[in-house]
């Protein structure tokens, strides 16, 4: 193995750690904070690209990041939007009820996603050409980096970076690692609980959605994305810790290495190492590498 | 007459006798339907059966599996290879597929339920279900993304007698037969003193344990019972549809038998039996509305769990203000 083919397995792992960590990041924060593990996270993403794909027909092939990142913000307020209204007839009903059935309803989201999808944009597969300046890659040496790639790896980061300041650093963040650790002594303190759990909802639908307009030119569109990608960001929060942001970024970036290093010694079988190192972690780590036991 | 008929209260005789009832009617579905639906007949009455396995452990037990799919697609394949690579007759090649997924079963619940509870054994399920999916796709032998296809209807010998279900309806009053006897089965370990251990490990796992029955083994031994009949479901489908697909084993297959439980209602021995034609009825009115069979399947699944958490069999149940609605399946 040479140097170049190093570095194109870690720029590979890495892509597709930051994608994952991207959807990942909204279903951890909920299920940090209101305790759902929201199988529809994978389904509201998937909306959030389709959204991003119209927006892209509807404006024409544009050649600015700009617009790319306008479009994906625009996916992730109309995400959050639907997201106040699933807290409004769903999530606040989950209240209280056992947690097999919450998964069970939050499933049941994911097929009114996915069925919605398929009323909406039909079976096709659809794709989206990236702005030109990230169309193409970038030669280095022998090296070849994608620049779509470099694209997605920063706006991870950048993502990663947002969320570890606001809920540290901004008093609204502390409310809400607050209200995660105890929501009873929080509503005693004069916390509007409900409130940040709608404004938490809203934030996590919110980052569903601009995942999905980021990485809409990462890969096909079809209705088939959101059960492939809810299955990825469940296997990195698991390992990364359930609820912890951090957990999610680096138990992506240890998933999506492990994956490209089992790909590379055991070629033809992908997905295999992701599956294994989930199934072990979850046996010998239930809470995951950075979470709390509990 | 007791109208909270979970599964302790509901009288046996009661079901038995729902069962010959169901059965009969469901022999005389060929001289009334045509071919394509003597087809989903029969594809029911193993949607059936394998609903009613699951709810061995989630209406009964307690426990939450996302992963049935892959004890499903064990039986199939199993089925499949031993019936068509290995030219074992069908019926040693049913029994085999069964224990297969009991075997394994007993492996993945030897493993998962030591390590975990709740909605991480779900997870966990579901991950090993994604692993043998994976791990069918890429096998030669089994077919990779093809599966296996152009598998026979077979022809039972027993001693002298010989019975080609190649021909006419042949199968499907095969599977009639089958699926009523595993039903039956289902129904009597429902009614042993170990069905009435695990309503009690479902009600209170602890106070339970405090009272000497094993939980864990309990839970074991349900998931590997759970885990054959799903595979004797499944290796049904290998000579009824005559093709075997990975998607078999896909974990959306996994969620099937959840759905007609919670729809049916999970309370109730019949609740996955009604739910199986419940949910096949509405794939067949919207199959050739893209979408709109997810779209409805995920609301009433939704309005299920928020509003009717007894599912159809709840809900009559409360309209008759007693009694207990009567025919299903």
């Amino acid at each position: 193995m040479q140097a170049a083919d190093i570095a194109t397995l870690l720029v590979n792992s890495l892509t597709w750690a930051m994608a994952t960590f991207l959807v990942a990041a909204g279903l951890t924060l909920v299920f940090g904070t209101l305790h759902i593990l929201n199988f529809s996270h994978g389904g509201f993403f998937m909306i959030g690209a389709y959204a991003a794909f119209s927006l892209a027909q509807w404006v024409g092939t544009s050649n600015s990041i700009a617009l790319y990142l306008f479009g994906s913000l625009a996916a992730g307020v109309l995400v959050a939007g639907l997201g106040l209204v699933v807290d409004r007839l769903v999530l606040r009903r989950l209240a209280g009820v056992e947690d097999a059935y919450i998964l069970i309803a939050t499933y049941a989201l994911l097929l009114v996603c996915e069925g919605s999808t398929k009323l909406v944009w039909g079976l096709k597969y659809h794709s989206v050409m990236p702005p030109a300046m990230l169309d193409g890659a970038w030669v280095m040496g022998s090296a070849v980096v994608p620049r779509l790639s470099l694209f997605i790896i920063a706006c991870g980061l950048t993502v990663f970076i947002a969320l570890e300041v606001f809920l540290n650093r901004t008093k609204s963040g502390r409310l809400v690692k607050a209200i995660a650790a105890d929501p009873w002594m929080a509503g005693l303190l004069g916390i509007n609980v409900r409130r940040v759990y709608t404004a938490t909802v809203a934030l996590g639908f919110a980052l569903a959605g601009l995942a999905g307009g980021l990485l809409v030119s990462n890969q096909a569109l079809s209705p088939s994305l959101a059960s492939a990608f809810v299955i990825y960001a469940f296997g990195v929060i698991i390992v990364g810790g359930m609820g912890s942001i951090s957990g999610a970024f680096f138990g992506s970036i240890l998933l999506g290495l492990i994956d490209a290093i089992g790909q590379w010694v055991l070629p033809g079988l992908p997905g295999l190492p992701f599956f294994i190192a989930m199934t072990l972690i979850l046996l010998l780590r239930p809470q995951g590498l950075m979470g709390r036991k509990h | 007459m007791d109208n909270r008929s979970s599964f302790l209260g509901g009288p046996a005789r009661r079901d038995w006798i729902v069962l010959a009832v169901v059965m009969a009617l469901g022999l005389l579905v060929p001289s009334v339907l045509n071919r394509g639906l003597i087809f989903i007949a029969g594809l029911v009455w193993i949607n059936a059966v394998f609903g009613l396995s699951f709810n061995l452990l989630f209406g009964l037990s307690g426990v939450l599996s996302f992963g049935q799919a892959m004890f499903f697609a064990a039986g199939a394949y199993a089925a499949a290879v031993l019936t068509q690579s290995l030219g074992w007759p069908f019926l040693p090649a049913w029994i085999m597929a069964a224990v297969a997924g009991g075997l394994l079963a007993a492996l993945v619940g030897a493993v998962a339920l030591r390590r975990s509870e709740g909605v991480y054994f779900a997870i966990l399920t579901l991950a090993f279900a994604e692993l043998m999916h994976l791990l069918i796709t890429n096998t030669g032998m089994l077919g990779r993304n093809d599966g296996l296809s152009g598998l026979a209807r077979p022809v039972l010998s027993l001693g002298a007698a010989r019975l080609d279900l190649g021909q006419g309806d042949n199968f499907y009053y095969f599977i009639v037969v089958a699926c009523g006897a595993m039903i039956a089965l289902i129904r009597f370990v429902i009614g042993t003193a170990f069905g009435r251990a695990l309503q009690a490990v479902k009600q209170d796992p602890e106070r339970a344990e405090f009272l000497g029955i094993p939980v864990r083994l309990h839970r074991l031994v349900i998931f590997t019972l759970a885990g054959m009949m799903t595979a004797a479901a499944g290796a049904l489908v290998a000579p009824w549809a005559q093709i075997v697909t990975p998607e078999l084993a896909h974990w959306s297959n996994s969620t099937n038998p959840i759905l007609y439980t919670l729809l049916g209602g999970s309370a109730y021995f019949w609740g996955p039996a009604l739910g199986a034609v419940l949910l096949s009825a509405v794939f067949y009115v919207t199959r050739t509305l893209v979408g709109v069979s997810d779209l409805v399947t995920g609301l009433l699944l939704l309005a299920v769990v928020l509003a009717l958490p007894g599912g159809v069999l709840g809900l009559l149940a409360r309209w008759t203000g007693g009694t207990r609605g009567k025919g299903k399946a």
